[in-house]
């Protein structure tokens, strides 16, 4: 009898236990430590340098990564081998970039201030002209959501349709949604938190909430530094900051911070590899990778 | 078994073994009966007979100005002592699902019922809230669950919720006091966090924290309370404090050792606390099982 008491406390002693008891819809929200991300001696692994500025990382569904150099005006194409190739040049200085279902690659031309989608030949097709586009997130449908740094806004562009404001005021950067679609999170340059919105069938946006955070600020820092962000297939989310890339359970909580590989802020990071099962950073000059527990994935449906 | 002196002996001890042997045999029952997170409901904690059941109504929320977008449900209590004439003491309980359930392990109703019968405390409102969900909208989506932002946020965004949003509502159909210290906010685990912040941030509106297996970890930053106790001029509000010697450690901190962090900063700084550290874990069964006991001491002035 004591034995069974005991073993029925230290079963109810468990997270899991306590919050399926309190609240069944909970059981998602489990602690997420680094411990179940990280691998133990599998650290940061430098891919391609001698870059300007690095940015927009994207995977297609080989695992291939996208990446693009802003000054340089040049899309770069990583190999899950990790044989580094140009993609397409005269870029328009391109920043952000997505894979998108179809399997083109979606741009924010900003020196066009065009949103673009690039096919395999590196051609393109114009989507949306006069617009400041810093970065993209796409759904499984193709639509379009964006930041617009300089106008604090972020607006919807579906496949077909035309663009319009669906979030002002304020200093939107990186952006992502969940799988699914549903939810659409957008990093703020100034906040210790990133926003959070719930996407209606229209694209439009509600329920506008500082969901994840609060985010760790280095030392000496007014501010974390966010600014791209990705998923995993579990629901974290890892965003680029300046004390490196801060992971976030998908109840909002940080579970930790993974250390830059090197001195200086981190812009985006993704998911790739023929596993998607390393993670991707660019960092200023450089593109680094470290192979990680979790998982993500290509919009690009399997061919 | 630690206890004994590991120096043999000597042989003419025959009797001292003896008696010790006896005595190991008189103790070795008593320490593994009581097992660790072996508590249990009093009487208070179960229906008695002749006492009146209040009633209790499961309602839904759904917020457009503090949390929009969410939906909860969540259950008010009313004693068959309320009358309506006079307005009535307020007990709020985040994670409401968990301390509505009359087969539960707080058995918050049968406990009010008891104890108002009694005149313990006085007649009481009690309502119960869960924490709230965006949900999906479409097929394949995930909802969004809000109960780590509404609850380990340190903000008065949560007490703005329960004072422009929720308690209002309540208030439409029956009378609540705007006594603080007649209006008790608890809670477990986050919820428990969440009722200190609602506390402390509008001491005026919450005047006595119930807190069970209390967060008070970096989820969210919650682990500054301490300091942040220590260096705050003092705020009227009386803490009950329940911990466990075998509650979490894990990524966000240490439960035992950020509770006992809270103690000491409630005593330093003055305080009206009580800390009652049994050897439970993260869960309700002590808080529970001293659910009576706590609340005649946040009321204890009531009884004449």
């Amino acid at each position: 009898m004591p034995l069974r008491r005991l073993l029925i406390a230290c079963l109810f002693a468990t997270v899991p236990g306590l919050v399926a008891a309190l609240h069944p819809g909970l059981a998602r929200g489990q602690d997420m430590a680094l411990s179940g991300v990280l691998i133990d001696n599998e650290g940061w692994q430098l891919v391609s340098q001698g870059h300007k500025f690095t940015e927009g990382p994207t995977a297609d569904a080989a695992g291939n990564v996208y990446f693009s150099d802003i000054p340089e005006s040049r899309i770069h194409r990583i190999s899950p081998a990790g044989e580094v190739s140009l993609f397409a040049s005269d870029t328009g200085k391109t920043n952000g970039l997505k894979v998108g279902p179809d399997g083109r690659l979606f741009g924010c031309r900003g020196g066009d201030r065009q949103i673009v989608a690039y096919r395999p030949d590196g051609q393109f097709e114009i989507l949306a002209r006069d617009v400041d586009c810093n970065d993209l997130a796409l759904d499984d449908q193709g639509a379009i959501w964006f930041t617009d740094p300089p106008g604090g806004r972020v607006w919807h562009l579906p496949a077909g349709g035309d663009k319009k404001i669906v979030a002002e005021g304020l200093k939107p950067n990186g952006i992502g949604l969940w799988e699914g679609g549903g939810t659409l999170v957008v990093t703020d340059a100034q906040l210790p938190v990133l926003w959070t919105f719930r996407v209606a069938a229209d694209g439009t946006l509600g329920s506008k909430e500082r969901y994840y955070g609060p985010l760790q600020i280095p030392f000496g820092a007014d501010r974390p530094g966010s600014d791209g962000l990705t998923l995993d297939r579990q629901g974290r989310l890892y965003v680029a900051t300046f004390a490196g890339v801060q992971m976030f359970d998908p109840t909002g909580r940080l579970g930790g911070t993974i250390a830059r590989p090197q001195p200086g802020p981190l812009s985006n990071v993704c998911l790739g590899g023929a596993r998607f099962d390393h993670l991707y950073v660019t960092a200023g000059d450089k593109v680094f990778r470290r192979r990680v527990q979790a998982t993500g994935r290509s919009l690009q449906k399997a061919p | 078994m630690s206890k004994f002196p590991s120096t043999p002996l000597p042989r003419r001890g025959w009797l001292l073994r003896a008696a010790m042997w006896l005595l190991s045999l008189a103790v070795f029952p008593v320490t593994t009966a009581r097992a660790a997170d072996d508590y249990v409901l009093g009487a208070d904690s179960q229906r008695q007979p002749g006492v009146p059941e209040g009633t209790v109504t499961k309602k839904r929320w759904v917020s457009e100005k503090i949390f929009p977008g969410t939906e909860r449900d969540f259950w008010v209590y009313v004693p068959q002592q309320y009358k309506g004439t006079e307005p009535a003491a307020l007990l709020v309980l985040q994670d409401g699902g968990a301390y509505v359930d009359p087969q539960g392990q707080f058995r918050t109703t049968i406990v009010l019922d008891n104890l108002i019968h009694q005149g313990a405390i006085p007649v009481t409102i009690a309502v119960f809230i869960n924490p709230g969900q965006i949900p999906a909208t479409a097929e394949g989506q995930k909802p969004r669950a809000n109960r780590s932002f509404e609850y380990d946020t340190l903000s008065d965004q949560y007490a703005r919720f329960l004072l422009e949003e929720l308690l209002p509502e309540v208030g439409r159909e029956l009378k609540l006091t705007a006594d603080p210290a007649h209006r008790v906010i608890g809670g477990i685990s986050s919820g428990a966090i969440c009722a200190f912040t609602a506390a402390w941030e509008r001491p005026e509106a919450f005047g006595k924290v119930l807190s069970h297996v209390g967060s008070y970890t970096n989820i969210r930053g919650g682990h500054v309370y301490p300091s942040l106790i220590r260096k705050t001029e003092r705020k009227p509000i009386r803490i009950f404090l329940q911990e466990g010697s075998n509650d979490l450690d894990n990524l966000h901190g240490s439960w035992p050792l950020a509770n006992q962090e809270m103690a000491a900063a409630f005593k330093f700084a003055g305080y009206d606390y009580r800390f009652e550290y049994g050897d439970g874990g993260h869960n309700g069964k002590h808080g529970g099982a001293l659910m009576p006991e706590s609340l005649r001491w946040l009321w204890r002035e009531h009884r004449k």
